[in-house]
């Protein structure tokens, strides 16, 4: 059992929903600036974390 | 577009401001989007289910709490949760109504009442809304009278629009429920546009039950829904089962008759519990909502000829509205039609108005960030412009 895997799968499609309220918000212009592209960054290097924690778990 | 089998990814909310008169209270929170990813499948909140097996009992998640807890915010005695507002409203009538019965309900009201009075076996009555639209405490003891002397009773119940779906009007709850209080006819608020997006108080309101809509104004996915009822009522309406097999002698516990048992056992239910924080936050910025309307509905009164039907000043984000002397005089000359408007709408990223719609239609503008509604309202004004309609300011 890799509880550690599981909560990355879990924690990554969180800070992808996270994502895609972001998208909702700035829809239609998407031009993400200042506090936004702040989250944005906050977001994307969360995922990166996620990612190596499942390539180390399951590959 | 990413696909799912045959089925497309669903991304409007994502690159549209969507105006939908009915989807813009029930998008999901992200809260509710993360809830919905974890618990998809099947009996998802039932992980924990143990005696007396009844959803409203439940612990972990927190079900048991979201039942007290709507019921408090409602300020009512006692809250459930149910597939959908026509649930709720099947569930009262299916109660208090009889065969022949007759049913007090607004002329505005939603096909889902007439039908749940319907089922139950009841005949529907409509209160007439009076010039401006509106149904009147006044019209709606006319309304009782006159049904009394026709059907030698009085009506088992009655049921009021808050914000009636075709205008998006506010109505004067409180003067309508005494009206029928006076003659004993208890009323059931239709909070289908109203529970999840602005203030509510039942007490205040005077009204005997309150059903809404997850999915209309929760934030919540369909089907999914509340039923709120006084104390008084309590008992009548959520009663348990009393039955048994006669070859087995099987009963079935505390189940209640009109939920049958269990109603919404996973993503739905997941989706409401986990939006309700957001939900009871947003509520409290309800006049915010009411600004936004305003500058969209302003601007489309800039457009020369374009009539607003629902009232104005607007008071809720629900609008009606009547182009027939200008977006629709359009439509009579351009080579798409009607759906020039849509489409020039959708360039700028812009839905939920019916393609082909220029005459009379509806928006709604809930959730929509101060960006967005500005932009929104701009948009109208350009789409105008740009097919020479004179538009003012």
């Amino acid at each position: 059992m890799s509880q550690i895997g599981v909560d990355a799968v879990f924690q990554a499609m969180f800070l992808l929903t996270d994502m895609r309220e972001l998208f909702r918000q700035n829809a239609p212009f998407h031009d993400f600036e200042g506090e936004d592209k702040e989250k944005a960054e906050k977001i994307i290097e969360g995922l990166k974390k996620q990612i190596a924690i499942l390539e180390k778990e399951v590959l | 577009m990413p696909n799912i089998g045959k089925m497309e990814a669903r991304e409007i909310e994502e690159l549209f401001i969507n105006v939908s008169p009915t989807q813009a209270g029930g998008r999901l929170t992200p809260e509710a989007q993360k809830a919905v990813l974890s618990y998809s499948d099947g009996y998802s909140v039932c992980d924990n289910c143990v005696r007396p097996f009844r959803l409203d009992y439940i612990k972990k998640p927190a079900l048991a709490d979201f039942h007290v807890e709507v019921a408090e915010w409602l300020n009512m005695g006692i809250a459930r949760v149910v597939p959908g507002a026509r649930r709720g409203f099947q569930a009262i009538a299916n109660s208090l109504v009889e065969k022949g019965d007759p049913v007090i309900l607004s002329s505005l009201a939603h096909y889902t009442e007439y039908v749940s009075i319907e089922q139950a076996g009841g005949i529907p009555c409509e209160i007439p809304k009076n010039e401006k639209n509106h149904i009147t405490a006044e019209n709606t003891a006319a309304k009782i009278e006159e049904v009394i002397a026709k059907y030698k009773k009085t009506p088992p119940l009655m049921y009021i629009d808050h914000v009636d779906y075709q205008f998006g009007n506010l109505h004067d709850i409180e003067g309508i429920a005494k009206a029928a209080h006076k003659y004993d006819v208890p009323v059931l608020l239709n909070g289908a546009y109203t529970v999840g997006t602005m203030p509510i108080d039942g007490k205040k309101l005077g009204v005997d039950f309150i059903v809404g809509s997850g999915h209309k104004s929760m934030a919540a996915p369909a089907p999914s829904g509340i039923v709120a009822v006084t104390d008084e009522y309590a008992d009548k309406i959520f009663n348990t089962t009393k039955v048994s097999g006669d070859v087995t002698g099987r009963k079935f516990g505390i189940k209640e008759i009109q939920i049958i048992g269990c109603s919404l056992m996973g993503a739905t239910m997941a989706g409401l519990v986990a939006s309700f924080p957001a939900v009871k936050k947003r509520v409290e910025n309800w006049d915010t909502e009411v600004k936004h309307s305003q500058i969209v509905t302003d601007a489309l009164t800039d457009i020369d000829g374009t009539v607003i039907l629902s009232d104005n000043p607007r008071q809720h984000t629900l609008t009606r509205v009547n182009t027939k002397d200008s977006f629709d005089k359009v439509a009579e000359t351009h080579k798409k039609k009607g759906y020039y408007f849509s489409a020039a709408l959708r360039k700028r990223g812009i839905c939920g108005i019916i393609p082909g719609t220029t005459r009379i239609w509806k928006y709604n503008v809930y959730g929509l960030t101060d960006r967005q509604t500005n932009y929104l309202a701009e948009s109208f004004k350009a789409v105008a412009e740009e097919n020479g309609l004179p538009v003012s300011n």
